[in-house]
């Protein structure tokens, strides 16, 4: 199962959100759309759930336009709510019957998931006497009770302790595991990194970075070195134009070139008392900020 | 259409759920049981006690009548017995002083002071706005004149008698319609149906803007079509609203019909609940269509407010809409000239016409071809404010933040896609 976005465009009024998102995710991979706030993420989400349509492009699910309906999307909503003042069963069989099932496969489908996120006892309660955190559960089974092929998760982990982050860290996994295709999206750069192969940048309406995240760290430029001694003032000193600190203390060394690296490496460690020193490898968040930043 | 029903069967469940809802149609219900039922109380309980005072039942005072002669006394107390037949009347002893102790401390209730056969006083205690006591003792003391003054002049006192008492045989006949009946139906209907949609609206744009301020919005529109919706939830409030008159008006009517032989002493019940069929008909049709359309409207601008506090502020100036056309049907009712020019245009504008032409059909002759077309643009119009409704719907529950104006987002409905 392939999920592609090509060169979707919406605009509202006058307002272009979307000039031109291309992207590509496959099922059994769980896939980061990333982007800063008001970058355009919710319109993308929106679009594919058919919200409303794009001005032009396509979303194509193996090659072909995608049928929402017989291919079924999950959506847990950054903005959560459902009805306060409403028994939990009875509007869990609500949204699932909204999503095409019928009452029976609904309730027994929503036995199983308010068993597996360990909500069984709230099931009759009414959701404003639940917890932030469990109302949030109660959340999620609306995204997953139908068994929706496409998964949108849009800051799962907000609001969450860590045991049921933990919890809900090994129930997506599972999904992924049965072939779905995963689409998170979060400013909680870790856990993208933990979770996803894939992602893409959006920023200003555009898609500015787009791939495999290993591929992506691979392919980033091997000019900076990190390096920690104890002689940081000193090389701080002689080096002022290369040298930056970065978050915990270390020194940043921005090479000229990638070829001079064995070169300056050498020459710092014989002149200075070097605890480490490597080459700078960017963390997904190192790459957020540059590409979401620059291109605004 | 599976939505739709998936929809409507919740919001239904809602209502049944809703314990204001439940509770008040109970009440209502409960309030026109002791009404009903009241004259079937009332007149068991007086039969009980029927021997025991048999002799003051039927009265609600003394009345004293004071005259100069004995002669006199007598006759008029005769008369005004007659005439009085809710009073004890008697010819005074006392003096006139004593007779208005007597009437202020309470003992008696009133009394005549007839002082010629043309000039009486009467007094009495507090003279209540209804009190019609001197309308009655002009009559009886004009007849008494009259009679004196015939014989006098040489009638023979049969005669004058047969003459005065003469009766008039007459019958109104109307060849368009009764509006003294009709009058009735108009007024209820227009007053039930403004209730209904002022209640039922207000619940459509609650519902709404609950479900947008409490964020379920961003779920339901991810999961469903905006215009399942937005039929889904009017049509439920059309069933409940409906179905909550039809329990009341119902019940009335079987309450009604059980206690029929009690309520024969009033004929404005009997009037009430002998509607013409074809009225009836006009009525639901009218009623269903006006409370539709208003309903729709009142959805979408549910949709364009992000808090419940915005909420009265949104529906005001669809109230006063409706409002003033409730003045414009309400006033030109009770003139008795349903068939003015503005009523005659009200009757086929669609937000106005279940109304005015309702009023117009109960109280005057409307030409079946004006009734036809009326119908026929405002269910045009019904199924045509639902679709703009539900695309207002659409885009309003994604808004958040100040609240859109309506009239920008029908053009933005109508003009860009």
């Amino acid at each position: 199962m392939v999920l592609e976005f090509r060169n979707i465009q919406k605009s509202f009024g006058e307002k272009e959100v979307l000039k031109g998102i291309s992207f590509t995710t496959e099922g059994k991979k769980a896939f980061g759309l990333l982007g800063r706030n008001g970058a355009g993420k919710t319109t993308a989400i929106r679009i594919l759930m058919g919200v409303f349509p794009a001005n032009s492009g396509e979303v194509l699910l193996d090659g072909k336009p995608i049928d929402r309906a017989s291919v079924g999307i999950g959506y847990l909503p950054e903005e959560r709510g459902l009805y306060p003042k409403k028994k939990i069963i009875d509007q869990l069989v609500y949204f699932a019957e909204l999503k095409g099932m019928n009452r029976k496969d609904a309730e027994k489908s929503i036995d199983y998931w308010l068993s597996r996120l360990e909500m069984s006892e709230y099931k009759n309660k009414s959701l404003d006497t639940l917890s932030k955190g469990n109302q949030q559960k109660i959340q999620l089974v609306t995204a997953l009770a139908h068994g929706p092929q496409i998964i949108i998760l849009d800051e799962p982990f907000s609001g969450l302790d860590p045991v049921n982050a933990m919890l809900l860290k090994s129930v997506v996994k599972e999904e992924i595991s049965k072939g779905k295709i995963v689409i998170f999206s979060s400013h909680q750069m870790s856990y993208i990194e933990e979770f996803c192969d894939r992602i893409a940048i959006i920023n200003g309406g555009k898609t500015v970075l787009h791939g495999d995240l290993a591929e992506i760290k691979r392919n980033c430029p091997r000019n900076k070195l990190v390096i920690r001694s104890v002689d940081a003032d000193a090389i701080m000193k002689k080096y002022e134009s290369r040298c930056s600190l970065g978050e915990n203390g270390e020194i940043l060394f921005r090479l000229d070139d990638e070829s001079e690296k064995s070169g300056v490496m050498n020459a710092l460690v014989s002149e200075y008392d070097v605890d480490e020193i490597k080459v700078f490898e960017p963390s997904l968040n190192d790459i957020f900020v540059e590409y979401a930043e620059e291109q605004m | 259409m599976k939505q739709f029903k998936t929809i409507l069967a919740f919001e239904l469940k809602n209502f049944i759920k809703n314990k204001t809802f439940v509770g008040v149609t109970l009440f209502l219900v409960a309030a026109l049981a002791i009404v009903m039922f009241f004259p079937r109380i009332t007149d068991a309980f007086s039969s009980d006690s029927d021997a025991d005072d048999s002799s003051i039942s039927g009265y609600s005072g003394v009345m004293l009548i004071l005259a100069d002669s004995d002669e006199d006394k007598i006759a008029y107390a005769n008369a005004f017995g007659a005439a009085f037949t809710d009073y004890d009347v008697h010819v005074a002893t006392e003096s006139l002083d004593a007779v208005k102790d007597k009437i202020t401390s309470g003992e008696i209730e009133c009394a005549f002071h007839i002082e010629s056969p043309t000039k009486y006083t009467y007094y009495v205690g507090n003279f209540s706005m209804y009190d019609e006591n001197y309308l009655i003792a002009n009559e009886v003391m004009q007849s008494i004149y009259r009679l004196d003054q015939m014989t006098e002049h040489g009638i023979a006192i049969d005669d004058a008698a047969e003459i005065l008492a003469t009766p008039i045989e007459f019958e109104n006949v109307s060849l368009g319609v009764d509006q003294m009946q009709n009058f009735f139906y108009a007024y209820i209907m227009i007053f039930a149906l403004y209730i209904v949609i002022l209640l039922y609206g207000q619940m459509v744009t609650m519902n709404v803007a609950t479900e947008k301020s409490s964020r379920a919005m961003e779920l339901l529109i991810t999961s469903a079509n905006p215009t399942s919706m937005m039929f889904g939830k009017v049509i439920a409030s059309c069933i409940a609203g409906l179905s909550q008159l039809i329990a009341v008006f119902g019940s009335a009517l079987l309450f009604y019909n059980l206690n029929r032989e009690y309520w024969t002493d009033f004929e404005m019940a009997e009037m009430f609940f002998d509607i013409p069929p074809e009225l009836l008909v006009f009525m639901l049709i009218f009623f269903l269509l006006g409370f539709l359309i208003y309903a729709f409207l009142f959805g979408a601008v549910g949709s364009t407010v992000s808090k419940l506090e915005e909420v009265n502020t949104a529906v005001s100036p669809l109230m006063m809409t409706f409002v003033f056309v409730f003045i414009i049907c309400m006033t030109s009712m009770s003139s008795g000239n349903v068939d003015s020019t503005l009523m005659k245009v009200c009757s086929f504008v669609p937000f106005t016409s279940p109304m005015a032409m309702f009023t117009r059909i109960a109280l005057s002759t409307v030409p079946v071809h004006e009734i036809v077309i009326s119908i026929v643009i405002l269910a045009a119009s019904v199924f045509g404010v639902g679709v703009l409704a539900a695309k207002i719907y659409r885009l309003g529950v994604l808004m958040y933040g100040n609240p859109p104006k309506l009239t920008k987002l029908i053009k933005q409905v109508l003009f860009k896609k």
